[in-house]
């Protein structure tokens, strides 16, 4: 496979994408013509760039499907479900055909065919009368067609900002041109009024596109100006030397208008007398314009780099951050002023570059949102619910390896909304609801955390039966005291599942603790509120990155730890003795009773703790406990390092961080710590 | 003479007390000084820690502990030695904390000789061969090294060693 192929798949699965949105999209409004516009675009890329690059399944599959849409967009057929199913499923076998060596698959092939046959079935219907195989011999290579184009723009075209160069820039982009500017109408000097246009523009191009596209260049200005847009020959003209000398000399000699009769004319005269091989050649041309532009076209907003060059990146970033914390250890030590001011520069530039890093491995949520969209309309046929599916703040950006992660969590929940939350239409009419029910996924920014909601408007959890099932389960006592918010927690524990009957979509016992345990991996927690017969709504709080973390180092006897400052709410400093006496580990810290660890007891650490003690009260479900350490060495950035797999079951620790001086210090994650130990 | 059709290995050798031990050159990427390593809380015993090996995370195992031997104090001699291992599938390292490193031989895989089958059966597939040098007295024990340090458990290879070295004589 060759470069400009691997570029191909690159385009054409960003392209694949935009048409798998643009059909769900369409589904909602079936009659709006910029979505229908854009798909047959996107078919037709599909096709000619197949073509191209030799993914010729992928153009003949599309050929049909652009003739389809093209009826619909001249109105000759109307967006129907069938339609749509057909599309979306060619949209999967579109993605199929594009990986070589499944696109030779049994499986595949068998796909196609049916696939190939149902989309002409679906032409079929539109062309009952017309005789497809011509329609097939019309495809003739891209051919050539020469127009004259006048563009005479009124004389205050520029009152509204507009450029008539730019315009004229566009059009020379269609293909080959010869332009003539015109600027016989400008005044004397005297009489020169410089706020206005007093030129205009004459343009032979010579394109195999369609008339109508150079119309659409001047979409906006048609009120403001002159435009005659003339086909004068199905040739490439502007090869023809006897045409284009008749206009250059024709065009030197009078400065004004040509004639288009007389164009029309020479026009005729040249057709007669230019080779065939004259065509070939300015067809080949243009082909070759043609890759140059496919694969350009993306180069100029943004580059494409590959995930593993992100990674490699961050990791070198990481290790620069690491390596800037030595710097100033040892500037500060040294106490040279030269020196030091270095550190600072380099300091304030690491900084820069870290965030710079974090940055560019950010990816909008919207990226995962079509799958969502798609899952969203599959089920809910499969079930026949009638749920609308709504985004908010889907330009949210998250880690890319926190979308990773969060996929099949997301999935899972929806699935959940969509079998159990959201009612058939009938039991909706019933509750006098619309018969559409709604999810919502929302997504924004909340301090140095990512919330994504998924809210669906169902019949909501009823918090008694989910108390009821876990007393039953065991998994609390009949007697115990819990909030709401306490007992929908109790959905994410193992082994509960509330689903009276399972089905294909969800409720197989084993689920949302899953959930919890993914998102719980990304270091994200997850709450849940429910009316109900108003709805749910499932809240999922993760952190912005993975791999470094603002953390405050502490340390007990030699060992370096550092707590992550997301979940630190306060930090006393107690005397020792007053915690050795404490009854049942619980403090009264102002009056308030605060049960708390004496980690070098719970880590298992030799040795005694100094008379002051630092008492870090930590964040953990909604109470705050202490967690006992020496000493306090400060705020630190720390750059995340897994433990390795020798250390998997070891979730106490998140990670490791490299301080300034070489050694290591242990990221703590709070929450698995105090779950361990009170469980103990 | 050459013979031309003999196929060579190379391993790196190094000493647990009385025992030998070898391993494939290939498996061995570093050898290090001992240095602090930061105990990781909770952790089984002979998980000594992790160091920082060059701004990665390398977690080092004694060895001796590893092996169902008594642990003793660090001498001289006492070396890390860095391994690529295969920990269900992925790509890790590992520090092994050894008495002393040995030196690199060259073997004709003609001369490793398979173990005999003995106790437990996965406690002699941690051993590949055993190998008989001319400077050597003893049997040199050839480890599985992927397979010697993803398994969780202390291995006892001491007693499995002896066992084999009783059979063979």
């Amino acid at each position: 496979m060759d470069q400009f192929q691997l570029k191909f798949i690159d385009e054409v699965t960003d392209l694949i994408n935009a048409l798998e949105s643009s059909v769900l999209a369409l589904e909602n409004r079936t009659e709006d013509q910029a979505l229908i516009n854009e798909i047959f675009r996107v078919m037709h890329s599909l096709k000619g760039g197949g073509a191209m690059f030799e993914f010729y399944q992928i153009s003949e599959f599309t050929h049909d499907l652009e003739n389809i849409y093209d009826k619909v967009r001249l109105g000759e057929k109307k967006v129907e479900r069938s339609l749509l199913d057909i599309t979306l499923d060619s949209v999967d076998h579109l993605r199929h055909l594009l990986d070589e060596e499944l696109a030779q698959s049994p499986d595949v092939l068998e796909t196609h065919k049916t696939l190939t046959k149902r989309v002409v079935a679906e032409l079929g219907e539109i062309q009952n009368t017309a005789n497809p195989s011509s329609q097939d011999n019309k495809e003739a290579p891209h051919g050539l067609k020469t127009y004259y184009l006048l563009f005479k723009p009124a004389k205050d075209i520029f009152d509204n900002g507009t450029n008539p160069l730019y315009l004229v820039d566009e059009v020379c982009e269609l293909g080959k041109t010869l332009t003539f500017a015109r600027t016989h109408d400008i005044p004397k000097l005297e009489t020169f009024n410089p706020l206005l246009c007093y030129t205009y523009w004459e343009i032979f191009i010579q394109t195999s596109l369609d008339q109508s596209e150079i119309d659409d260049i001047f979409m906006f200005v048609e009120d403001q100006c002159e435009i005659i847009n003339e086909e004068i020959a199905q040739l490439p003209l502007l090869l023809n030397e006897s045409f284009t000398n008749k206009v250059n000399k024709n065009a030197l000699e009078n400065s004004i208008q040509f004639n288009l009769e007389q164009l029309k004319k020479w026009a005729k005269e040249a057709e007669e007398n230019t080779s065939e091989t004259e065509i070939i050649a300015a067809e080949t041309t243009l082909v070759k314009e043609k890759i140059q532009k496919f694969t350009k076209e993306s180069k100029i907003a943004s580059i494409r780099v590959t995930a593993d060059k992100i990674d490699l990146y961050m990791n070198m970033v990481s290790e620069l951050v690491t390596a800037q914390a030595s710097l100033k250890l040892f500037s500060s030590k040294l106490k040279n002023t030269t020196l030091l001011e270095i550190a600072e520069n380099f300091e304030n530039i690491t900084t820069q570059m870290r965030d710079n890093a974090l940055g560019m491995s950010l990816i909008p949520i919207e990226n995962m949102t079509m799958r969502f969209r798609r899952l969203v309309r599959d089920l809910s046929q499969g079930l026949g619910k009638k749920i609308s599916f709504v985004t908010e703040g889907t330009d949210t950006e998250i880690d890319k390896t926190l979308v990773e992660g969060l996929t099949d969590p997301l999935m899972h929940i929806l699935r959940n909304s969509i079998d159990h939350g959201i009612e058939t239409v009938e039991e909706r009419k019933k509750a006098g609801k619309s018969e559409q029910g709604k999810i919502t996924l929302r997504a924004f920014y909340s301090g140095s955390n990512v919330h994504i909601e998924i809210e669906d408007d169902g019949k909501g959890i009823d918090a008694e039966k989910v108390r009821l099932k876990a007393i039953e389960k065991g998994l609390i006592s009949p007697d115990e005291k819990l909030t709401d918010k306490d007992i929908f927690a109790l959905i994410f524990r193992p082994g509960f599942s509330t689903a009276e009957k399972v089905t294909d979509v969800s409720g197989r016992g084993v689920g949302m603790d899953v959930v919890r345990r993914s998102i719980a991996d990304l270091r994200g927690e997850i709450e849940t509120e429910s009316k109900i017969n108003i709805g749910t709504k499932i809240t999922i709080k993760l952190p912005l990155t993975l791999s470094i973390i603002d953390g405050l180092l502490v340390r007990i006897s030699n060992t370096f730890y550092i707590v992550p400052l997301s979940s630190i709410a306060r930090i006393h400093e107690l005397k020792f003795s007053e915690l050795k006496t404490a009854y049942n580990n619980i403090a009264t810290i102002n009056d308030r009773q605060i049960p708390f660890y004496l980690l070098r007891e719970e880590l298992e650490i030799d040795g005694n703790y100094p008379e002051e003690v630092q008492f870090i009260l930590v964040k953990y479900r909604n109470k705050e406990i202490g967690l006992v350490f020496d000493i306090i060495e400060g705020e630190y950035q720390a750059v995340l390092k897994p433990l390795g797999k020798l250390y998997k079951d070891h979730d106490i620790i998140s990670g490791a961080s490299i301080l300034g001086d070489g050694t290591m210090a242990l990221v703590l994650d709070t929450n698995k710590i105090i779950d361990k130990f009170s469980a103990n | 003479m050459i013979e031309e059709d003999k196929i060579t290995n190379t391993f790196l050798t190094f000493r647990l007390g009385e025992e030998v031990f070898a391993a494939n050159i290939e498996k061995a990427s570093n050898i290090i000084e001992m240095t602090t390593i930061t105990k990781v809380p909770r952790s089984p015993d002979y998980m000594k820690g992790i160091i920082n090996l060059r701004g990665t995370v390398l977690p080092v195992i004694e060895t001796r502990m590893k092996f169902g031997m008594e642990a003793k104090e660090y001498t001289r001699t006492t070396v890390i030695v860095v391994f690529n291992v295969d920990i269900e599938g992925e790509k890790s390292i590992v520090g092994a904390i050894v008495d002393e490193p040995g030196k690199v031989i060259e073997i004709a895989e003609t001369d490793i000789k398979p173990p005999p089958t003995v106790g437990a059966k996965y406690k002699s597939e941690l051993i590949k061969g055993m190998i008989k040098t001319e400077d050597q007295d003893d049997f040199i024990m050839l480890l599985d090294i992927d397979k010697v340090f993803s398994m969780e458990e202390l291995l006892h290879i001491k007693e499995t060693t002896k066992e084999i070295k009783d059979k063979e004589l």
